[in-house]
């Protein structure tokens, strides 16, 4: 194993151990020590999200800057949302960005991590700096993006001349625009899924590879059926966390152009800034906003309990 | 003065998150306003006797800025108001990106963590309605706050008149509060590459087909005249409500033409008239086949630097968007930039529209009158004057600083610079009608050029802007 | 043979990536050394300078942004923020792994989904909070805010490697007396050590650079290096170059602490041996 920044040498000892450890240990004492272990934690984040239950306080009202004394309107924030097609078409947007964001920088990060795991010289000197465009603030890297993709004085159509490419205007198109965003937002975050999945990687137990190899199982097989189930869990984390991320993406969006062409790229939390800060209509804004929370929420509550499955699975492949 | 503010204190601590009613009050986002104050007058009123600029000594005052030049000249000179005054300024710059995000978040929360701040003619017409803004009005006429030498009159009428208003929608600005001062504007007109308009044998066009046809031929000819990759001319195309107000609301304005119409308090939105479709249809035309390759991703730094870079022939935006680039040493077309008013309207009309980095005071501050002297000294004659010529305050809000010798010497380097500013300045105003919800109005209209531009229908797009408007602003 | 052209195969592919991923960072390096009038103009030939970097180190600069302490206060507050989430973090996630309790699941999710609150929705009502608590433009409301960014990523991320952890060994441990406090310390922790190490930097690198929470909950006192660097396109013209170099002189923090943690990996390595 490669003392690497992420080698994780404890896996293979435990993997190889049995089922699953949360289920092994029901006869250990029970009782308030593990929520005392963990309300700590809940209390702190919780404690800062106290202005949370007064945002979805403020849905109710009418509350805008030109509305300074608010009246009560019940549900008709949410209603207005609901029946506005702008809202739909936003949540199309932000689905399809998240999606698609996702989806890219999953199959891009697990592959870069086995690329990286497998291979021998070239992959010990990239590993060291897999992580840098993590490291550029994501408010600036956008903007380097949008200098860099700016067609007039940019250097990437620059380098694109000699192809006959030069003209190419990345962002003036609603699929260009929305294809740019997702190609940065992959830029920036496939270290990410990568870093996790290849730690991921460096934990899996050595013997069922092994048996495998004794059985003349070819490349293909392996990774089907041991090296993706066993490393799933791992991954999945990762795209929980990006996934939720970029539901509710902003910085670069706004950077690299603010929604446009048209509505094109107005995803649910530009919709939402604009509304509750640009706008000043606080109450309609703020209800975008908890609106993008629910979705969020649900859509996190699935991947979740999906998770939860998959760990359970992948504990009984080495089996 | 504010009554509420224990109250206010009490229900904001963590631990009375439970008591439902006074909240919207008390954390809400401080939209409550400022309505005790229309008992009890302005804190004017309390300044009395001689003025003394030392009357407010041992106070200190915090700004809040935004990244510019001519906040560089300010802060360069602040020893010099602390000197006068006794008064120390605190001071916060923030990126401009960012900067309304930072104010506008400070202002509803109803804190007063800022005494006077940087804002624009537009803000007045989100922050005054609430209530966030001092009318200065009563400061400027109380002869005990304000010295003699601050002459009111020397400022150019449209830009105190800017600053001026009802706070009711659709009337008109220089009547009612003054809720902003001027200090440093911008104006907007057409800079242009002096070196391919002589290669091609261009001039400057006086008119709108002109401007349209001269964009187009740039685009078609310089590239093959030694400026590779150069376009017409640069405009912005973001979907931002800044996309509207400088090179496109000055042509539109010049075209006669109105965002509103206002009738006996109505106001109905008139960007889908049919001069003004026609118009629309040629802005979106006079992009696509001169103007910049991505447009729809233009803010004032692709154009300027594109100005800048040799890849614009021209500019219509702010000025300062060209100056900064026309300044020895700045780009590779230093020097080579010069001015012009830009095309006129079809009767004539030099009608221009601005921006105006403004100067307002906190309503809540509790600490106006040590403020009022920092906006005196801040929009006075003296250190207008220095920033002017020895900052890089460009466009003078004086006129007896645009009339200084040592600035006319300072501007003079710089290609028709000074003509182009005394032919607009008369005609230079806001152009829009003032109302609460501009900024969603004008970001929507920037879309609806976008979509025009991408190839929609401009009657359908405007038609579908200007009902979806109706409904807002009314 | 046909394994040798696969490997090749496999080391291009790694390239192409890499090639993705670091030309932007090259580019901004590139940009960051060019002069302030060569910005827009030139591409890879000029005369390289490093005015930039003496504007943003704040040498010979009119600038005006105190950028070294922004420096010093991103550094403050992002190591004290994963501090305090290791600190907290750590024992939640071992108890979430080791413990199946009542409701175990949906405290692990509500964690999780404060995360997921759109920060904008707070910002406000956050704001004035702050504003009265005193805890406005300071480190320690820094340092609790972006608990909202580090805690949920420590915990989530640290339960998945203790839930890999055999209980056995830390079992063994009690048999030889070992109290249950020891053997967290003494068995459990070290042996996720490269998990720490790993997940500390990625929340470092995400509390570094957060935007939101410092443009609206700072001013002067505590402002970040992220709020700082956008300073340069305001203005006049867009310094690109002083945000490129201001960029990359932040990168350098995270960097250090990466090169560092793969020191200590090498060491967590050796516990894992022991495991084994």
């Amino acid at each position: 194993m490669s003392p690497s920044l992420t080698g994780t040498g404890h896996g293979a000892a435990s993997r190889g151990g049995g089922g699953p450890p949360a289920r092994a240990v029901p006869h250990w004492r029970r009782g308030l020590r593990p929520y005392l272990l963990i309300v700590p934690a809940l209390l702190l984040t919780g404690g800062i999200l106290y202005p949370f239950g007064l945002g979805l306080y403020y849905t109710v009202f009418d509350f805008a800057a030109s509305k300074p004394q608010p009246d009560m309107v019940g549900p008709e924030n949410y209603r207005r949302i609901f029946t506005e097609s702008s809202f739909w078409e936003s949540a199309r947007v932000t689905v399809l960005y998240a999606v698609g964001a996702a989806a890219v920088e999953t199959v891009l990060g697990v592959g870069v991590a086995l690329l990286l795991h497998g291979s021998t010289r070239v992959g010990r000197v990239l590993e060291k700096i897999l992580i840098l465009p993590l490291m550029i603030a994501p408010v600036i890297a956008a903007i380097m993006w949008k200098l860099m993709l700016q067609p007039s004085v940019g250097v990437i159509n620059h380098l694109l001349e000699p192809f006959g490419m030069g003209g190419v205007q990345w962002t003036d198109t609603p699929a260009g625009a929305l294809l740019s965003s997702i190609a940065v937002d992959v830029w920036i975050y496939t270290p990410f899924v990568a870093i996790l999945a290849l730690a991921g990687l460096r934990s899996l137990p050595a013997s069922p590879f092994e048996a495998a190899a004794v059985d003349g199982a070819g490349w293909w097989f392996t990774f089907r059926k041991l090296t993706l189930p066993m490393l799933w869990p791992y991954v999945l984390v990762a795209v929980i966390f990006r996934f939720m991320d970029s539901l509710k993406v902003f910085d670069i969006i706004y950077a690299l152009t603010e929604g446009g062409p048209g509505d094109s790229t107005v995803v649910l939390q530009i919709r939402a800034y604009l509304e509750a800060i640009r706008f000043q209509r606080y109450s309609f804004g703020i209800s975008y906003m908890i609106v993008l929370w629910a979705v969020v929420y649900l859509v996190t509550m699935v991947l979740v309990r999906y998770l939860g499955k998959v760990q359970n699975r992948a504990a009984e492949v080495p089996k | 003065m504010d009554m509420r503010v224990p109250d206010r204190r009490r229900f904001l601590t963590l631990t009375a998150a439970a008591s439902a009613t006074p909240l919207l009050s008390a954390c809400g986002a401080g939209f409550g306003g400022n309505e005790e104050r229309k008992g009890g007058g302005s804190a004017a009123d309390d300044v009395t006797g001689s003025f003394d600029w030392k009357k407010a000594r041992g106070r200190t005052v915090k700004a809040l800025l935004n990244k510019h030049p001519y906040t560089d000249a300010l802060i360069a000179d602040l020893k010099s108001f602390t000197e006068k005054t006794g008064i120390e300024v605190e001071y916060d710059v923030f990126p401009e990106d960012n900067y309304f995000d930072k104010l506008t978040v400070d202002l509803s929360s109803g804190r007063a963590s800022y005494d006077i701040f940087m804002l624009g003619a537009y803000m007045v017409w989100q922050y005054g309605p609430p209530g966030w803004l001092e009318d200065l009005g009563p400061w400027m006429s109380n002869s005990s706050a304000t010295g003699a030498e601050w002459d009111q009159g020397d400022f150019f009428p449209n830009l105190l008149q800017a600053g001026q208003w009802s706070l009711k929608a659709g009337a008109p600005l220089g009547q009612g509060g003054q809720y902003a001062l001027p200090w440093g504007w911008e104006t907007n007109v057409v800079a242009y590459n002096t070196e391919v308009f002589k290669k091609l044998g261009l001039r400057p066009a006086e008119t709108f087909d002109e401007l349209r046809e001269m964009s187009g031929a740039i685009k078609r000819r310089a590239p093959g005249a030694g400026f590779d990759g150069m376009y017409g001319v640069a405009v912005r195309g973001s979907r931002s409500w800044a996309t509207i107000h400088p090179g496109f609301m000055t042509m539109y304005s010049r075209y006669g033409l109105k965002d509103f119409t206002v009738d006996g308090g109505r106001i109905t939105p008139a960007m889908n008239s049919p001069e003004a479709v026609a118009f629309t249809r040629d802005w979106a035309e006079m992009v696509k086949k001169g103007g910049p390759p991505s447009w729809t991703s233009y803010t004032w730094y692709q154009c300027s630097s594109d100005l800048g870079a040799k890849k614009a022939g021209m500019l219509f935006d702010a000025d300062t968007a060209a100056y900064f680039q026309a300044v020895k040493g700045a780009s590779p077309a230093s020097g080579k930039i010069a001015f012009h008013p830009g095309p006129k309207g079809p009767d004539g009309s030099l009608a221009t529209n601005m921006w105006i980095w403004s100067l307002g005071m906190n309503a809540r501050s509790g600490n106006k009158h040590a403020a009022w002297l920092f906006l005196q000294w801040a929009t006075g004659k003296e250190h207008l004057r220095r920033a002017a010529v020895e900052g890089n305050h460009i466009d003078p809000v004086r006129r007896s600083v645009s009339q200084d010798g040592a600035y006319k010497d300072k501007m003079k380097g710089i290609e028709g610079f000074i003509e182009t500013f005394e032919t607009v300045v008369d005609q230079t105003k806001i152009q829009f009608t003032p109302q609460e919800q501009f900024f969603d109005a004008t970001t929507s209209w920037a879309a609806a050029l976008q979509e025009i531009y991408g190839g929609k229908n401009a009657t359908s797009v405007l038609n579908g802007l200007a009902g979806d408007l109706a409904s807002k602003v009314g | 043979m046909k394994r040798r052209l696969l490997a090749v195969a496999a080391d291009g592919a790694l390239i192409l990536y890499f090639v993705f991923a670091l030309f932007p960072v090259a580019w901004m390096i590139i940009l960051s050394l060019k002069p302030a009038n060569e910005l827009f103009s030139t591409y890879f030939s000029f005369t390289p300078t490093l005015d930039a970097y003496r504007t943003v180190l704040g040498a010979g600069s009119d600038e005006g942004v105190p950028f070294l302490r922004f420096f010093v206060n991103s550094l403050v507050v992002s190591l004290g923020a994963v501090g305090l989430s290791l600190v907290i973090g750590l024992p939640a996630a071992y108890a979430a792994a080791r413990w199946r309790f009542r409701g175990s699941e949906n405290l692990m999710f509500t964690l999780l989904s404060f995360r997921f609150a759109p920060e904008l929705t707070v910002i406000i009502p956050l704001f004035v909070l702050y504003q009265k608590l005193g805890l406005f433009d300071s480190y320690v409301g820094m340092v609790w805010v972006l608990q909202l960014v580090t805690l949920p990523l420590i915990v989530w991320i640290m339960r998945s490697y203790f839930s890999d952890l055999s209980p056995e060994l830390e079992q063994a441990a009690l048999l030889d007396g070992y109290t249950r406090k020891q053997a967290f310390f003494k068995v459990a922790l070290p042996l996720v050590g490269p998990g720490i190490a790993a997940v500390s930097l990625l929340a470092f690198i995400f509390a570094w650079n957060n935007f939101v929470f410092p443009l609206v909950l700072t001013s002067s006192e505590a402002q970040t290096v992220t709020v700082g660097a956008l300073s340069f396109l305001g203005g006049d013209r867009p310094k690109y170059n002083l945000t490129a170099a201001a960029a990359l002189v932040s990168v350098v923090p995270p960097l250090l602490l990466a090169l560092t943690i793969q020191r200590y990996l090498v060491r967590g390595l050796s516990f894992g041996a022991v495991k084994s």
